[in-house]
């Protein structure tokens, strides 16, 4: 078992120093910086069930009413600014805000109360770093370039009205494609495109009433220039 | 010099503080035209046992089953109040010593009292200066380990007792059902603080819930107690504020419910003790007991309204109170 995970670690590292090598004996990329700004949105988030229950005289528990939660999906903002390892390696910071909703159906009151969801509006803000690893499957059309994604950060969500914050950490992984609009330009850009991706996001810690990891789907889409 | 006042549980507590008071039902006396709580002043809070037993019942087990019950709310992480057996005595419960005892009385008069708490109170302070606890031996008692049949569980009824012998008042935090022979029967409770005690035979009152856990807490802070929130609120029907409407705040992390009322005549509430997250929030109608177990007669409590919830999810902050918030409901 040792032996195996040494071994990936090696072909990891192998993997990487040929990246190296080949950013350092190839022609400079055209392109060292890319700054993107566009919309990010995250799915929704099971967050569990829970019953409020009272105490038997047996012991046992009697339910007085039932509560399902979740964060529900939301779009927001992102930012990012990349830099050029390589012609197919780009590592990232990344920022983004969303306002999604915590959600809490409340139901089967035992005296009859309506069922109701308790909402609340969460403000969460984003940080991390994302490694970005353009396929070397050349190319499915001359301006479109399929990439793979995955990156962690650090999470602070923001309760309304403001006086409570839960942190958290998250990672992500997915794929997308980019595609240049244009090459050259003014100020000195040389190029800018659109970006669109499709990630797995996982979060620990954060808004839950669990202790358990929560994942969703997100996606995003962005405008990106090439300095 | 000091004056003294004797307060009986049931007839003579006022619960009518100006303000709301942070979870809980605390007891509370007029001085000087404001409301005072009531509590013990210093600990440990020392505390007799009866020498004389019952039936089922002896006086070592006694002594031993009220100790287990002492022991349960000073265990209490978020507390300070502690209590020290004092000695053993042939007193009884309910004179006015200086000398706090818990014993048995025989009380057949009494055909749905169990036990009763008294106090002896400084009416220029608030101060608790004796508090005794008289256990009915008109019923059968058992102070057995897993509880026995058609008797009463003396430690179960102790913790209850002792939390009124420590300064706490009832909680509503239970569900009742009217029998044809009268008086009503617990269907459930999350607090030991409920006023009425399960069948005989039961033992599922020797534990503290969230809601008695707050209540100690609040009474008398200690320790993480203070890195604890609170929820606070009106209550209103058709515009105008309701009084003595039950107000719970469940934590959906944790699974807790802690429980408080409107308390003035503005309908305010406030809920302390509870632990920072989004919580849900449920008001009901006082009518799972009768409403004199909670508040004097002379305060009329409102019961003309349909449980109901509020329609957001409110965030408690560390340390912090949520800010208040708005609760409407309708009449029956």
């Amino acid at each position: 078992m040792i032996r195996a995970a040494l071994s990936t670690l090696g072909i990891l590292c192998a993997l990487v120093g040929c990246s190296s090598t080949a950013f350092a004996q190839s022609e400079p990329p055209a392109s060292r910086l890319e700054l993107g700004v566009g919309v990010r949105w995250i799915g929704t988030e099971q967050l569990g069930a829970k019953p409020a229950t009272e105490t038997t005289g047996s012991g046992g528990t009697s339910q007085l009413f039932s509560t399902t939660s979740e964060l529900a999906g939301a779009a927001g903002i992102e930012g990012r600014v990349g830099v050029r390892l390589s012609r197919s390696l780009m590592v990232e910071a990344e920022g983004a805000y969303v306002k999604p909703e915590l959600r809490i159906a409340v139901s089967a009151d035992a005296e009859g109360a309506a069922p109701v969801t308790a909402t609340e509006t969460i403000q969460q803000f984003t940080i991390g770093g994302d490694l970005v690893w353009y396929l070397p499957v050349h190319r499915w059309s001359p301006r479109l370039a399929p990439f793979a994604i995955g990156g962690a950060g650090y999470m602070r969500q923001l309760h309304d009205p403001g006086t409570l914050v839960d942190t958290g950490g998250f990672y992500h992984v997915g794929g997308g494609v980019s595609t240049l609009l244009t090459s050259g330009g003014r100020w000195h850009t040389k190029g800018a495109g659109l970006r669109a991706d499709v990630q797995a996001f996982i979060r620990s810690n954060g808004v839950a009433f669990d202790d358990g990891a929560k994942t969703s789907l997100a996606a995003g889409a962005s405008f990106f220039v090439r300095f | 010099m000091r004056r003294a006042i004797t307060i009986a549980v049931a007839v003579s507590l006022t619960f009518g503080h100006s303000a709301p008071a942070l979870a809980y039902l605390k007891f509370g006396v007029p001085i000087r035209g404001q409301q005072v709580t009531v509590k013990w002043a210093q600990t440990p809070v020392r505390y007799f046992v009866s020498d004389s037993g019952v039936p089922g019942v002896s006086a070592v087990d006694f002594q031993n089953a009220v100790g287990r019950a002492f022991a349960t709310w000073q265990a209490v992480p978020t507390a300070s109040i502690t209590y020290q057996l004092a000695g053993v005595t042939s007193a009884q419960p309910g004179s006015d010593d200086g000398s706090s005892v818990l014993g048995f009385r025989s009380r057949p008069d009494l055909d749905r009292v169990l036990a009763s708490t008294s106090f002896l109170v400084d009416s220029s302070t608030g101060a608790l200066i004796e508090s005794d606890i008289f256990f009915n031996s008109a019923f059968p008692w058992s102070t057995a380990a897993a509880g026995e049949t058609g008797r009463y569980d003396l430690e179960s009824i102790a913790l209850h007792e002792i939390g009124h012998f420590s300064g706490l008042g009832h909680s509503a935090l239970g569900e009742t059902e009217l029998v044809s022979t009268g008086g009503r029967r617990v269907l459930s409770a999350e607090a030991v603080m409920f006023p009425i005690a399960f069948a005989a035979g039961s033992i599922a009152a020797r534990t503290l819930k969230a809601d008695d856990i707050a209540g100690i807490s609040d009474l008398y802070p200690d320790g993480d107690f203070t890195t604890d929130g609170s929820l606070s609120g009106r209550v209103t029907r058709d515009g105008q504020p309701l009084f003595g409407a039950h107000v719970v705040a469940f934590d959906p992390a944790t699974g807790t419910m802690v429980g408080s009322f409107t308390l003035n005549a503005q309908g305010q509430f406030s809920i302390g003790g509870l632990s920072p997250g989004p919580h849900v929030v449920r008001v009901e109608p006082l009518d799972d007991a009768d409403v004199d177990s909670f508040f004097d007669t002379s305060q009329t409590v409102d019961l003309d309204f349909r449980v109901a919830f509020f329609n957001r999810a409110v965030a408690v902050p560390k340390g912090g109170d949520s800010g208040e918030i708005a609760l409407q409901v309708v009449r029956k």
